[in-house]
């Protein structure tokens, strides 16, 4: 595919960018509709039965695996929870039962059991102060107007925190960036290390370079909330720990200000390391 | 003549935002849209299956009074049959446009709203389209003035419109159908169906009548806006996903 | 389609609370075995409007006012007059020197290219004048939607957003079509030097004050604006207030008499006649009558999930099959309360007619894409129909 395909609601999507080959069925992704053939063209003309269209604009991507369509369409709106995304998410105030945290500042507090932790019984309950950061994921996010988002940091069928590293964040820092930037991270931060790419992974090569430059200082930890949230730590870096926190979030939201690409990342990582006197 | 100019998402915190200029009538409008948005619980909004479209326009010096009571009406008219409010997570919901008139002309007690219709209602579709919202199409917009000598004129300005015979704003969907039209003052049917055709023209590209003299029109009057719309969309996208246009 | 019509076990007022679309649906679209015509459930033709009474000067204490019945929505329309003197107007001075000029500008360009047909006088006074009832505001319409006039309205809430718009559409449909004369709406005081016995009551020192003027203007000055607040009341809402409340603002102003006011030099005030003989009606520009259409469809209910939206070209195919008998909507005029909960989309046409020819004043469609040009003709003619059964009703009130 040399150009994408751009699409405004309303637009058909030309057959011939629809995954042909496969026999399972096409899977609609967000932006996508199916709008079966209006009654008046009659079914004798030769035209397929069914159309899709979009209903949002973005650019259109098919994943051949999956066999899905869908329209990334503009990346940096509020978000919205969706069952199963991992978000960053702030306690505001504790009820006997609930933590009610923040996880978007426009939309109302979401819900977290005081119970979904790993271990956690009524007896060891986690102790979670007004501001402290969680690392959850959705659990719910109910039906209709008023429904509550629930959040767990459990796998409710095993008890175990999982994927792991869900639960209380405790030190390090934590960074505003846009939902696109976000997701960018996620698939980055899981790919790396398994793929090494030219151009790393979703157009960023940040999180290898950093990974490489601190390594002396000991690494750094970082977790990814689709609610453009990144928490970053480098506890094990000693004296340097909280300067080099910093210097990660400054890397972070600069590259998401200003778009870089991977040759850029890379220039702007060592400056900033510089800027900040962290021996590398 | 110079055409209107757009950007999307100027606004960071709002779901979605765009700005648009409009040099010829002079109109500068700002619009935020935030959507889904829980609505408090009330008895006009209790629609169980679909959205409530909310639109405010907020004029530049003035608070809001009855004509923008009016306008507001008529943008909900149009946007409202083009959301499809019945999708996942918009149900029983609030899709609340805010359009605020940041400069150009103001518009007066008992005025009439048309010059600057046409930009009020691109700004709530470019909005929409950097919230995605979804939607069953787009559409566009456009101001034509018709002067005692039956001389048609493209989005006039504020004078211009002061000394016309009739003016006449029309809205097409991306689809072809006509989805407004507000015309005031005198005229008859041949006219109107003249400034019907011209404005075809200018939001499409195309006049409906015989195709010779397309190119004419198509000079005449620059790009259509429904490609600048589709221009100010593609735009933002490249922006928002070079990387991902970048490394294809 | 032919299936729409079971057995009903149900009375029909339950059936058409119940599955109102549906209900009515039935009714335009009967069975094509049994010939029916298609008819509202209200028992009109889709293009019928409801039986229209007006009866004007109701109100005792206003200078005009008219009630306007349509079916069961009531519209009362009352004009009360007020006296502003230029005095009073903080720009007076200033805008009546500058917009003289402007409108000197403006009058040329009107002058070439009016048509010859019209009337002299009335381009003589045209350019100036409709600009100050603008610009100083003398028609001050409000519309009211008051209390239980239809369930949704409860006491102490403000303005509804329908009430302010139909004010709105008032007052911009006041000023477009030009309705009144601003020439009506003067108070003028002629310098006495012009008559002899009037010359006498001065004494010398207004004379020369008089005399400063009239170096400035030639013919005499206005003094004073009267300035109509036009104030409507629906009693009663069953849908389409807007062609009631216009009609009754029509039948007001046609009503309205203004006392005969003059300046009183001595004590330097705007004074009344009340000898009732003395007053005089305004003279109206034409009688635009307004006519309001929604459109009923019939797949509405069908787009539970997906509104499929047809191609403006495919919209041409079911027209065609419209007229083999398959209507997927219908335009219906004059819409009761019922009706206009179940479309979305609506037109109104305004027209006038000038020496038998059909002027359009206000045009205005919206809340969907049922209605385009060839359907716009169409409300046009019913709508210059609509015109003479008004102009009877409001010519015997």
């Amino acid at each position: 595919m040399s150009s994408p395909l751009i699409l405004l609601p309303g637009d058909e999507i030309p057959s011939e960018y629809l995954p042909s080959s496969s026999s399972a069925p096409l899977r609609l992704g967000p932006g996508l509709r199916l709008l079966s053939q209006p009654p008046s063209s009659k079914p004798t003309s030769s035209t397929p039965s069914h159309v899709l269209t979009a209903t949002q604009a973005g650019i259109f991507t098919t994943d051949a695996k999956k066999n899905a369509v869908s329209i990334l369409s503009s990346p940096n709106r509020r978000y919205i929870p969706v069952v199963n995304d991992l978000v960053i998410a702030q306690v505001h105030h504790s009820s006997p039962d609930y933590f009610h945290c923040m996880v978007t500042p426009q939309a109302p507090h979401v819900v977290l059991g005081q119970l979904a932790f790993e271990g956690a019984t009524k007896k060891t309950r986690p102790m979670l102060k007004q501001g402290d950061l969680v690392y959850a994921r959705v659990l719910s996010v109910g039906l209709g107007a008023g429904a509550e988002v629930e959040l767990t940091c459990v796998n409710p069928a095993t008890g175990k925190a999982e994927p792991g590293g869900l639960g209380h964040l405790t030190g390090g820092m934590v960074f505003d960036i846009s939902n696109g930037m976000a997701v960018r991270l996620m698939r980055a931060s899981s790919a790396s290390g398994q793929q090494q790419q030219e151009d790393g992974v979703a157009g960023l090569v940040v999180l290898d370079e950093l990974g490489k430059k601190l390594e002396k200082v000991g690494g750094f930890e970082i977790a990814v909330g689709r609610n453009g949230k990144v928490w970053v730590d480098c506890s094990n870096g000693g004296d340097v720990a909280v300067k080099a926190t910093v210097a990660i979030g400054r890397c972070l939201t600069t590259i998401d200000q200003h778009d870089l690409v991977p040759a850029d990342q890379k220039k702007l990582v060592s400056r900033i390391l510089r800027e900040m006197k962290i021996e590398v | 003549m110079v055409g209107p100019t757009a950007s999307l998402s100027p606004l960071v915190r709002a779901d979605g935002s765009a700005s648009y200029q409009c040099p010829s009538t002079g109109s500068n409008i700002l619009g935020s849209v935030n959507a889904p948005v829980e609505l408090p619980g009330r008895r006009d909004a209790l629609k169980p299956e679909d959205a409530t479209v909310e639109v405010f326009v907020k004029p530049g010096t003035a608070p809001a009074s009855v004509g923008e009571r009016y306008v507001e009406g008529i943008i909900r008219g149009v946007v409202g049959r083009l959301i499809l409010g019945r999708e996942r997570g918009y149900q029983r919901r609030g899709v609340v446009i805010t359009l605020a008139i940041v400069g150009g002309e103001n518009v007066s007690r008992g005025d009439s709203y048309l010059t600057l219709l046409p930009a009020l209602l691109h700004t709530a579709l470019l909005a929409l389209l950097s919230a995605s919202v979804p939607l069953s199409m787009t559409f566009s917009a456009t101001v034509l003035s018709v002067d005692a000598a039956g001389k048609i004129t493209r989005e006039p300005s504020a004078e211009d419109a002061a000394a016309a015979k009739s003016l006449h704003v029309l809205a097409f969907s991306s689809k072809g159908h006509l989805l407004l039209n507000e015309s005031q003052g005198a005229f008859d049917f041949d006219t109107w169906e003249r400034v019907r055709e011209r404005a075809s023209a200018i939001c499409h590209g195309t006049s409906v009548g015989e195709d010779g003299d397309v190119a004419m029109v198509e000079s005449a009057d620059g790009q259509p806006l429904e490609g600048t719309i589709r221009e100010t969309v593609e735009d933002q996208v490249h922006r928002d996903y070079s990387w991902k246009i970048d490394a294809a | 389609m032919a299936s729409t019509a079971p057995s009903l076990t149900l009375p029909p007022s339950q059936f058409a609370r119940l599955q109102p679309h549906a209900y009515l649906l039935a009714h335009l679209s009967p069975p094509a075995s049994s010939n029916q015509p298609s008819i509202r459930a209200n028992g009109r033709a889709p293009s019928q409007f409801r039986t229209t009474y007006a009866n004007t000067g109701s109100l005792t204490h206003t200078n005009g006012s008219a009630v306007v019945r349509v079916g069961d929505t009531t519209a009362v329309c009352g004009v009360r007059a007020e006296i502003l003197p230029t005095d009073d107007i903080a720009s007076w001075s200033v805008s009546h020197s500058s917009s003289s000029n402007t409108n000197k500008r403006r009058k040329i360009i009107k002058s070439e290219n009016e048509e010859e047909e019209e009337e002299e006088e009335e381009e003589e006074e045209d350019p100036n004048e409709e600009s100050h009832i603008q610009d100083l505001n003398l028609l001050v319409p409000n519309l009211s939607l008051s209390t239980g006039c239809a369930p949704g309205f409860i006491p102490g809430a403000p303005p509804s957003a329908l009430a302010q718009s139909l004010s709105h559409q008032i007052l911009n449909l006041l000023h477009t079509t030009r309705l009144v004369r601003a020439e009506d709406l003067r108070v003028w005081y002629q310098p006495p030097s012009l008559g002899g016995e009037e010359l006498e009551r001065h004494n010398a020192e207004e004379q020369m004050d008089v005399d400063v003027d009239e170096a400035a203007r030639k013919d005499g000055e206005v003094k004073a604006f009267w300035v109509l607040y036009i104030d409507i009341m629906i009693v009663s809402m069953a849908g389409n207030p807007f062609d009631a409340a216009w009609a009754a603002v029509l039948a007001a102003l046609r009503d309205t008499k203004l006392p005969r006011a003059w300046w009183d030099v001595d004590n330097e005030m705007v004074v009344c006649s009340d000898v009732v003989g003395e007053a005089r009606k305004l003279t109206l520009r034409g009688l635009p009558v307004a006519s309001s259409f929604a459109v009923f469809e019939a797949d509405a209910a069908a787009g539970w999930r997906a509104v499929i939206v047809p191609d403006a070209e495919e919209e041409r195919l079911i027209e065609e099959g419209d007229r083999k008998g398959i209507q997927r909507r219908w335009v219906l005029a004059d819409p009761d309360g019922y009706e206009e909960g179940l479309s979305q989309e609506r037109a109104c046409v305004v027209v006038d007619k000038v020496r038998g020819k059909t002027v359009i004043v206000k045009m205005e469609k919206n809340g969907g894409w049922a209605l385009d040009g060839k359907e716009l003709k169409g409300l046009v003619d019913v709508s210059e129909r609509r015109w003479e059964e008004v102009k009877t009703i409001l010519e015997q009130c």
